[in-house]
């Protein structure tokens, strides 16, 4: 049966999950668990932290597993979503900037994920496609966006540190996206790039 | 086709898109999206490339523990499906505002029908009443150990966000008395929790207000939820 499962669809797997299915879900984080908390690292920079906030988010979606609307978007895409403004919501409470200056390289911390599968190859190819995109935008657009997405300041908070109008900010946010939303196609995993 | 306003809008979509609008911005923005085409059609637009930046991250092996102690977490809240937001009671109010107060101690007095309850003999999970009209998504639960004498804790998911300023508050209800509880806030994805210290035993109910942050003494408007204990 556990074997059945493994075979399904994040889709379908999510459908499992949404009945109240542990072993579905547990099978989710076994999917999803190591991108969640690669993200809450790279935002938080602590490992503690980041292994908070990863629990925090999978709880929050295992108690609402009924909200998932597979028509706006990916099962990954969601949960992804959901560790995002969870990491933010730490770093504005100011929970982790202490401990994120502490370990500001990170360097110490990182384990490289071991590539057991090919869906593992296929996600790090995926990544560097992104970081390929995200490096030829201009510098200005990419700290930009990098700022607000990954060290969860607001856009006024990034004027003030870049000491540049708000407007400015929000441009370079817009033309950022607009410029990798053109540059990922082709990049992103089947399915996942609308 | 733009929406009205939309001159004030229109380098927001890649902000709200990373998260780096205000909550207060961000409610405003998403309200001008309702009316505004081509706000929506930008966010569409953009938030491939939104959705791709966490895939940039350089992946990392999670400890085995946070596994097991999510899992842990999972199995002893049981595989029973959630409530489907349909059958939650619901508090439905049609009085003017102007009754509101009146409303309020009445409500209190004449409740609400039977709570459902859940949990084992230490611990009673009460489900709320939610106002539909006012919190459509909304949903909560209130654990109460033993006879509430060390207190409760409110959890709630599907909040929106309260308006600019302001948050929500809950309150203890006993007879047509009812004091200050601690405010709570909800984070993006709608969640939120508040404890209650406070000795319950011999309240008659908990309430959930939205007021300005930092609480008031009174209720400023009939409650948005509601449970009997």
């Amino acid at each position: 049966m556990a074997s059945d499962i493994r075979n399904l669809a994040d889709e379908e797997v999510m459908q499992l999950v949404q009945g109240g299915n542990p072993r579905a879900f547990e099978l989710l984080y076994d999917r999803h668990g190591g991108a969640a908390f690669s993200l809450a690292y790279r935002m938080v920079g602590n490992r503690v932290t980041a292994e908070d906030i990863t629990q925090e988010a999978f709880l929050s979606i295992w108690r609402s597993r009924t909200r998932y609307d597979q028509a706006r978007g990916s099962v990954r895409t969601w949960v992804l979503g959901i560790v995002h403004n969870r990491a933010i919501d730490a770093l504005r409470r100011g929970m982790v900037h202490d401990r994120r200056r502490e370990t500001l390289d990170g360097v110490e911390e990182r384990h490289e994920a071991r590539e057991r599968t090919d869906v593992e190859a296929a996600r790090r190819e995926e990544a560097r496609g992104v970081r390929d995109a995200l490096d030829t935008l201009p510098e200005e657009q990419r700290r930009t966006i990098e700022l607000a997405y990954f060290g969860g300041f607001s856009h006024s908070q990034i004027a003030e540190m870049l000491e540049m109008p708000i407007g400015t900010v929000k441009g370079r946010m817009r033309l950022g996206l607009e410029k990798m939303r053109k540059q990922l196609t082709g990049v992103v995993l089947p399915g996942e790039l609308a | 086709m733009t929406g009205p306003d939309h001159a004030r809008f229109a380098d927001d979509a890649g902000a709200y898109l990373l998260g780096a609008l205000a909550d207060d911005e961000r409610a405003a923005f998403e309200l001008h999206m309702e009316s505004c085409p081509d706000c929506r059609n930008q966010v569409e637009q953009l938030r491939p490339a939104a959705d791709a930046l966490p895939r940039s991250v350089e992946q990392m092996n999670p400890p085995d523990r946070l596994r097991a102690s999510i899992m842990d977490v999972v199995r002893a809240e049981g595989d029973a499906a959630p409530r489907p937001r349909r059958e939650r009671p619901r508090l439905r109010f049609s009085l003017r505002p102007a009754l509101a107060g009146a409303m309020l101690v009445l409500g209190l007095l004449v409740g609400f029908g039977v709570a459902q309850l859940t949990g084992g003999e230490d611990e009673r999970t009460i489900t709320a009443k939610v106002d539909d009209a006012r919190l459509p998504t909304a949903s909560a639960e209130l654990r109460v150990e033993g006879d509430g004498d060390d207190g409760a804790a409110l959890t709630a998911e599907g909040l929106p966000d309260p308006g600019p300023g302001r948050v929500y508050q809950a309150w203890i209800a006993r007879g047509d008395k009812i004091s200050p509880a601690p405010t709570f806030v909800a984070d993006r994805d709608g969640s939120g929790s508040v404890a209650l210290p406070e000795d319950l035993s011999g309240a008659d109910a908990v309430l959930v207000t939205r007021e300005r942050r930092g609480g008031a003494r009174v209720p400023g408007e009939m409650p948005v939820m509601r449970v009997d204990l």
